[in-house]
């Protein structure tokens, strides 16, 4: 009697220690498409990496998914008068990970690595405006720049631009990511999964609210959404468009989708025939229907546009149409000295299905103007060496960008970083009006030079930005206080189960 | 058959030292500059050369290669250009995993593809001969990434039985881990199964229209006698041999499986390497791949060997 | 090719059912292989926006695809690509493999360790990975992908032909020529190829079909044909990420596969029947 006793008490014991651990999951899976190669957030290119960045690094500034600028590790900031000269105030008593009090010396000491050239970080581009870092004391920096830059603040929320250590060698920042961020690093297993676990000291307090994150590398469409119907994950990130129809009906999920300012688009080099005269440019843009590519390519999920500016931008610029003009693009085709048209090659990324779907299309509208395409998948192995920026017409496409400067400035001005390295593009006209938005800081001043400038980017044809497409993530509907970020990338903070 | 395996592990390590000069070779002409891979879009041209002396990338291939080669045999398999952390670590976890869906496939082909090929040789003719030949038949057809296909929308998809992903590590339960592998390993065997099952069958039909089993009949020694000890082990010779070959194309088939499931396999390295022209990280699979292919030809060797006395190596028997 | 068993027995039996069906299955799909571009009801790239993803009906008989194009015409013009590419490896390999182990298995002494030894370090690369390797490091097309599964089949053919010449030669009319002192060239293809082919038919049929299916894979994986042009290893990769919605993109290419595979091996079987004059002897 007394066991039969003791053997009950202990199952409702261990009932009871048990029942509340299932109910509240603490623990979330979430998927990732590729592989993540650089933990440092320094030298991130993917979209992956720019995941872990938020998610184990804090910047100076972040980005709400209502896209308001918010104090990240700054309290606050200011410039001057002609904003050449930023200073910023830093939050006191946050930690690293491995205990270290943040200081502004490891805000002068990333921004160094950043702009050094061992690291060769994508954001070089951006300290290259630095032309001094001071730390008046420990809680204060201040960048002096070397021209006026309103959107200084702005562009902290840069991917690259997290905080990392200065007691730290490049070895271990490369292998072993210690930030300030709401989760801790815990392992990585290449080609498998990223481990996180809360940090208990993050300066949000109360935050995190999940106890272990785990990134789940599943690169194959078919069988991330699967495992998210079967529940052996709790979110998809990044869920390819053409798989939103499929979860219309399904019950406990929620698809979340949101417009972004990541743009696909396609390159003419300008520096090379045929494409070096303005007029087959003008021809190739006339002749594409950038309505039917949103529908081929993205399945609707998406909007045609001019330039990196999205649609859903007050400064879009509403008076250019969209209609395909095939008389047109013939007669300036003959203009030009190609009367029957010609032959040429779209490369196109393997593996980037919006990108190789509008590869297709292309050559479909193409043909209406008799130019006869072939499309030719590269692996993205080959992409850097022997396609971008050398051959003479590729698909090609980009995240969002900070601010409008860095959204426009690098692909059409005549110095800007990618345009140097893809399409050769050089205008006079272009390059004033870019160089005059980057100093202005007046918004109506700002609205009419962004809008003559996509009005310039239709009429010049640099190449050809096709639509900013829609970003999704499809999660459990009992996970709460998570909503799908324009800027592709996943906040967890506030996420948990219920 | 000590000296004859003693001169077997000697083939081994010459074929890998000619494989590693091989794929050394093949891997440099690979387009694509390494320093300019490691370093992106944005590198200078000063900065590329400076790693390209700093790696090395100046000397002369053959000093190029015996640096690799010297590295290989102290088991240092150098740093991953992409990941910038070293390789060996890495490839040992995509190993384990791979072998883990290796072996269990490996199992299952010898013991079910021979059980069903011996099955349908000694009812020739009969009902359960036809059902096992058409459905070899029909297995036999369908490649390993289309089993994939059909098995996701199938299992997954309408049935939902089985999850998509083929991999759990073992902490989650060794049930849960299981019923994660059955679909990889289902894509993987089926077609090797029906091969080595029409293989055995044929090869087992064969012997027993022998002299040497119809004498043993005609002797009078019981037919299941006559099927172990003569026909059995004279028709498993060639399936053996077959056996061999099809862990090459086990291997095939684990890239594509791992690829299709989500698997962190040695075949899902190899392709990512491949896509990221992460030369070392390549160079390193390769040789591993060449390595465990070279072992499992070996022990097909030995048994063939084994099993048939009459071409035993390191014997006279050129007649 | 010799078939001195087929001359000399007086042959009035029907041909095996294996035969007839897979030889005329096999001729149908050559047909389509040939004809397919004059036999499909649309053209092979024509996109139709407002056709997207429909599933099979009367007008499109296995429904269209991601594009709106209609998968039947697709896989029509696919045979084309997966078939050449199938029967073209497989010469390669059996015109390259067949003699070298012929050679290797009679000679025995320095050719065979010369050829062996070749055929050991061919053969410890696994298929797949040649392939992978070949294509890695130049520009995909179809005829590489032909030449890359050629090559990859040659040391299994060679493996093969001197293991059955092995067997053959443990024959006795094997001895018997040799006791009557025949010349080695004379042994090698009058008594010992002609009984070798069996297996080596068999072989060569599956070895049609691995490379078919290795091609396809091949393709699979991103390194053989290139869109739009199909076939239809590239028509199921392309269509993997509409499995759940729209299978039949997948699955319509994939029988043509199957089918086309079940055909080849029909044939085998049915030419094993023939050709292999021991099971005749039982039969009989």
């Amino acid at each position: 009697m007394r066991k039969l006793f003791l053997t009950a008490a202990l199952s409702v014991a261990l009932m009871g220690g048990a029942a509340p651990t299932v109910l509240a999951q603490n623990s979330l899976v979430a998927t990732i498409n590729a592989n993540p190669n650089n933990l440092w957030p320094a030298k991130a290119t993917i979209g992956e990496e720019y995941n872990i960045a938020v998610l184990v690094y804090n910047g100076l500034v972040r980005i709400t998914p209502d896209l308001k600028f918010e104090p990240d590790l700054a309290e606050s900031w200011e410039s001057n008068e002609d904003a050449t000269v930023w200073t910023f105030k830093l939050r006191k008593g946050v930690k690293f990970h491995h205990g270290k009090e943040f200081k502004a010396e490891d805000v002068i000491k990333t921004f160094e690595l950043i702009g050094s050239k061992e690291v060769a970080s994508r954001a070089k581009s951006h300290t290259d405006l630095i032309a001094k870092m001071e730390a008046p004391d420990d809680y204060t920096v201040r960048f002096t720049l070397t021209e006026p830059y309103g959107g200084w603040a702005e562009l902290m929320i840069e991917r690259q631009l997290k905080m990392v250590p200065s007691d730290r060698t490049l070895e271990q920042l490369t292998n072993e990511p210690i930030g300030t961020g709401p989760f801790k690093f815990v392992s990585y297993q290449p080609g498998d999964k990223v481990v996180l676990e809360k940090n208990p000291d993050y300066f949000e307090k109360g935050l995190p609210k999940l106890d272990r994150i785990t990134l789940r590398i599943m690169p194959e469409d078919a069988v991330k959404i699967a495992a998210l119907q079967a529940g052996d994950v709790d979110l998809v990130w990044n869920l390819p468009l053409e798989a939103i129809e499929q979860f219309k009906d399904t019950k406990g999920i929620t698809v979340d989708q949101k417009p972004t300012a990541t743009w696909d688009g396609f390159v003419l080099n300008n520096s090379i025939p045929p494409f070096n005269d303005m007029r087959v440019r003008q021809a190739v843009y006339k002749a594409i229907d950038k309505r039917q590519l949103v529908e081929f390519a993205v399945f609707g999920h998406g909007a045609p546009t001019h330039s990196p500016i999205p649609p859903t931008h007050p400064f879009f610029n509403k008076d250019i149409s969209f209609e395909p003009d095939i008389a047109g693009a013939k007669k300036l085709l003959a203009e030009a000295g190609y009367p029957k048209g010609f032959k040429i090659t779209i490369h196109a990324p393997a593996g980037r299905p919006t990108r190789e779907r509008s590869a297709v299309a292309l050559q479909q509208m193409l043909k209406n103007v008799g130019i006869d395409a072939q499309v030719e998948r590269i692996p993205y192995n080959r992409w850097g060496a022997t396609i971008s920026g050398k051959v003479p017409f590729y698909m090609d496409g980009y995240f969002a960008r900070p601010t409008l400067d860095t959204s426009t400035y690098p692909w059409f001005h005549s110095q800007g970083s990618w345009n140097t390295r893809m399409w050769h593009y050089k205008s006079e006209r272009m390059d004033a009006i870019l160089d005059k938005a980057r100093g202005t800081v007046d918004p109506e001043e700002q609205k009419k030079l962004y809008t003559e400038f996509q009005k310039v980017v239709v009429e010049e044809v640099p190449g050809v930005v096709m639509y900013s497409q829609n970003f999704v993530t499809a999660y459990k509907d009992k996970l709460k206080g998570y909503t799908t970020h324009p800027y592709l990338w996943m906040d967890l903070r506030t996420a948990h189960f219920e | 058959m000590f000296g004859y395996l003693l001169q077997r592990l000697l083939y081994i390590f010459v074929i890998v030292a000619v494989m590693s000069v091989l794929i050394f070779w093949i891997t440099q002409i690979m387009p694509g500059n390494v320093a300019y891979m490691i370093l992106g879009d944005f590198a200078g041209m000063d900065q590329i050369l400076a790693l390209e002396q700093k790696l090395g990338l100046h000397d002369p291939i053959h000093v190029q290669y015996w640096r690799w080669a010297q590295g290989l045999l102290q088991f240092d398999l150098g740093d991953s250009l992409i990941m910038e952390r070293p390789i060996a670590p890495i490839l040992f976890d995509a190993i384990g995993n791979s072998a883990i869906l290796a072996l269990s496939s490996i199992g299952l082909v010898a013991l079910v593809g021979i059980w069903l090929g011996v099955y349908s040789a000694i009812h020739h003719g009969k009902a359960g001969d036809h059902i096992v030949s058409l459905a070899t038949y029909v297995t036999l057809a369908v490649p390993e990434f289309f089993w994939c296909v059909l098995l996701i929308i199938l299992f997954v998809g309408y049935l939902g039985w089985f999850p998509a992903t083929g991999y759990t590590s073992l902490s989650e339960g060794f049930f849960v881990w299981a019923q994660h592998l059955i679909l990889p390993v289902v894509a993987l065997v089926m077609g090797l199964m029906a091969h080595v099952s029409r293989l055995t069958r044929s090869s087992m039909l064969e012997v027993m229209h022998s002299q040497y089993v119809l004498a043993a009949r005609a002797k009078g020694v019981p037919e299941g006698l006559v099927i172990r000890r003569h026909a059995l082990r004279n028709a498993l010779l060639p399936t053996i041999t077959v056996l061999a070959i099809d862990v090459g194309v086990l291997m095939g088939g684990i890239v594509v499986v791992e690829t299709i499931f989500s698997y962190p396999g040695l075949g899902r390295l190899l392709i990512f390497a491949i896509q990221q022209m992460d030369v070392p990280l390549i160079q390193a699979c390769l040789i591993v791949v060449t390595i465990v292919y070279a072992v499992a030809n070996l022990l097909a060797d030995i048994l063939y060997t084994f099993l048939n006395p009459r071409i035993r190596y390191g014997s006279s028997v050129n007649g | 090719m010799a078939l001195p068993s087929m001359a000399s027995a007086p042959r009035r039996r029907p041909l095996p059912a294996s035969l007839v069906w897979g030889a005329g299955i096999f001729a149908f799909v050559l047909f389509i292989a040939v004809a397919g571009p004059f036999l499909a009801p649309f053209d092979y790239d024509q996109m139709n926006i407002l056709k997207r993803m429909q599933a099979p009906s009367a007008v499109h008989w296995f429904g269209t695809d991601e594009f709106g194009r209609d998968v039947f015409s697709r896989v029509l013009y696919g045979a084309r690509l997966s078939i050449a590419m199938g029967i073209g490896a497989t010469m390669i390999s059996l015109a390259i493999g067949v003699p070298l182990g012929l050679i290797a298995g009679y000679y025995r002494g320095w050719p065979e360790e010369a050829i062996m030894r070749g055929v050991d370090v061919l053969i410890s690369i696994p298929p797949i990975m040649l392939g992978l390797l070949i294509l890695a490091v130049t520009t995909p097309s179809v005829w590489k992908s032909a030449l890359a599964v050629g090559v990859i089949y040659v040391p299994i053919m060679v493996r093969l032909t001197r293991s059955v010449c092995l067997e053959v030669m443990g024959e006795e009319f094997v001895e018997a020529a040799k006791a009557r002192g025949e010349r080695g060239w004379y042994i090698l293809f009058s008594e010992i190829l002609p009984n070798a082919w069996p297996p080596i038919i068999v072989e060569t049929a599956l070895r049609v079909t691995f490379a078919i299916m290795l091609g396809a894979a091949l393709s699979f994986l991103g390194l053989g044909v290139q869109p739009p042009a199909s076939d239809w290893g590239l028509m199921i990769a392309e269509a993997r990420p509409f499995i759940h919605q729209a299978p039949w993109i997948a699955v319509a290419p994939g029988i043509a596969l199957v089918i086309t595979v079940i055909a080849i091996n029909l044939l085998g079987d049915g030419l094993r029947e023939i050709l292999d004059p021991r099971m005749k002897r039982d039969r009989l």
